[in-house]
């Protein structure tokens, strides 16, 4: 299988309403203390993370931030918090971590096997940080806490949600880098959340709607960094496996999805165009003169038609583009993963560029950018504004509110306005039940069964407190878990 | 199976590219649903993206 394991990591934005300034760090520690889901506190074993090791070959001393972040840093060391404090790091039953990375909540799923599993996890992460935050509202009276699930705050600052796939060692980065680049300039037509106005630095203003939310903070074409600088393609080489065999693609362009069929297409359309690149079933790719500059380009126009130069001196429209990726990939899957969610993958790809092409307004009940655009058109002429007008942004933002009596994108789910992906059912059994057939199954059930002796934890591994270790890094298919499962039945009990 | 279950749902309600006929309409700004969004919406602090500070993340 091309790209065995998935993953979503969604960083949250936070805010107390009832205050004139927000403390995130206090405010992002007492969110987690207030989660109830049974799960390990404050022992992530953070020595085993490597985030400074290059895919291109070489490690760097540090990672880059800015001069306000630099200084927030300082600030934050003088509070009265240890690292493991502020960080909060749980490990839930379901596999899934749950911590504060750079003062914002962030779910990182388990590693998914299956799409839709992938989704289900997603969604179970937004309904585990709504059940903390009700909590937390509670201790405070009233609703002063409020989330949002969103990349920006409209001034300069944008927080991640990226998207990580497992793929094989066996092909140099760059032929990775080459055939993906036109790609993910060209993804967000689909995956893109909208986006009010612009943040770019030194670039011409826009008003209006952008596709996505995180295109005016790609910078780079390939960088290590995902605070400053950001890339196309990150180049962390962190697989969380055998670095042997595997690389994990830990993807920082993309936006925080709403929509859960907008996340399914964003994650099963990038998978299937992977196991092409694997299989080396390609043409020659199609090569972008200045991708980097594209990215805004393709955000700030919502045809998919603006003219993009090739190095060839000919040009391409982004959904030139991605026509050419469904044409290559768009059946990957049925040979490479389950075979019902890669057709249902090629034909919802195929369907939402043709409508983009034909009839775009027929998105506005599934891709985000577009359900905003409806929305807010609506709104536009029955308030008498423009796309210029301030307050737009504001209700940019509470689109992405995580309480159902505000949000709007719930609104519409609520009015059924937008398509629903996963069942409720479905979403409820991921909340406590980690994705079958994978390590983060093991993972789970040592958090269930085996928690009060479990003294650091990991996506690789576990450390117990007598000395013991469980050591994942090789378990990545579902046979390797199952072998696993078998060769310790004592240690296994609960199989 | 219950993981069919949003490959079932889709295959109920969506049409094929080269049909025109089906799949999801523009949705019915008359609808009631519309217009107690048109209402959310109103009611959002105009004000509330200015407030809406955050630090950088990854």
């Amino acid at each position: 299988m091309s790209v065995p394991l998935i993953g979503l990591e969604t960083e949250y934005g936070i805010i107390r309403e009832d205050l004139d300034t927000s403390d995130p760090v206090e405010e992002s520690m007492k969110l987690l203390e207030c989660c109830p889901r049974k799960s390990v506190f404050r022992a992530w074993a953070y020595h085993r993370e490597h985030t400074h090791v290059d895919m291109r070959g070489f490690q760097v001393d540090r990672l880059e931030q800015d001069e306000e972040e630099d200084e927030f840093c300082e600030q934050d060391r003088q509070r009265p918090y240890s690292y493991w404090e502020m960080k909060s790091d749980r490990v839930l039953v379901n596999g899934a971590r749950f911590y504060n990375d750079h003062t914002h909540p962030e779910y990182a799923t388990p590693e998914c096997r299956t799409l839709f599993d992938l989704v289900a996890h997603d969604l179970a992460g937004e309904e585990i940080v709504r059940e903390c935050v009700r909590r937390r509202n509670q201790d405070l009276g009233g609703s002063p806490l409020q989330v949002f699930k969103n990349n920006t705050d409209y001034s300069g600052h944008s927080y991640g949600t990226h998207d990580n796939y497992l793929i094989s060692r066996r092909l140099p980065f760059d032929t990775w880098v080459r055939y993906l680049v036109p790609f993910m300039v060209t993804r967000q037509l689909f995956a893109g959340a909208g986006k009010i106005g612009s943040e770019g630095r030194n670039d011409q203003p826009f008003y209006g709607l952008q596709l996505s939310q995180r295109s005016d903070f790609v910078e780079s074409l390939l960088s290590i960094e995902t605070m400053t600088k950001r890339p196309i393609i990150n180049t962390r080489d962190e697989p969380h496996a055998s670095t042997q065999d595997y690389r994990r693609l830990h993807l920082i362009i993309g936006d925080a999805n709403m929509s859960p069929y907008a996340t399914a297409l964003k994650v099963g359309t990038t998978r299937q165009v992977l196991a092409v690149i694997d299989q080396e079933r390609l043409p020659p790719a199609i090569e972008l003169a200045d991708p980097v500059s594209d990215i805004k380009r393709v955000s700030r126009d919502r045809t998919g038609q603006v003219a993009l130069k090739r190095t060839s001196g000919k040009t391409i429209t982004p959904l030139e583009i991605q026509e050419w990726y469904l044409e290559h990939a768009g059946n990957s899957g049925a040979e490479d993963g389950d075979p019902q969610e890669s057709e249902w993958v090629s034909r919802e790809w195929a369907r939402t560029l043709h409508d983009l092409r034909h009839q775009p307004e027929k998105l506005a009940d599934r891709i985000d950018w577009a359900i905003k655009e409806s929305l807010f058109n609506d709104f536009m002429e029955a308030e008498g504004l423009s796309w210029k007008d301030p307050v737009l942004q504001s209700v940019d933002l509470e689109y992405h509110n995580i309480d159902p009596d505000r949000g709007l994108y719930y609104g519409m789910q609520q009015a059924g306005e937008v398509t629903g992906l996963i069942p409720e059912k479905r979403i409820e059994k991921a909340l406590d039940t980690p994705p079958k057939g994978t390590r983060a199954e093991i993972r789970g059930q040592m958090v269930d069964r085996e928690l009060d002796r479990i003294k650091k934890i990991h996506w690789t591994g576990i450390e117990f407190d007598n000395g013991d270790t469980l050591d994942l890094t090789d378990i990545i298919l579902p046979e390797d878990v199952e072998r696993m499962l078998n060769s310790n039945k004592e240690q296994f009990a609960w199989k | 199976m219950e993981m069919n279950d949003p490959l079932r749902r889709e295959e109920k309600k969506e049409s094929t590219p080269d049909r025109k006929d089906d799949g999801p309409s523009r949705p019915d700004v008359s609808r009631p649903g519309r217009d107690d969004l048109l209402k959310r919406m109103k009611k959002v602090d105009p004000k509330q993206s200015e407030k809406y500070k955050q630090r950088t993340g990854q």
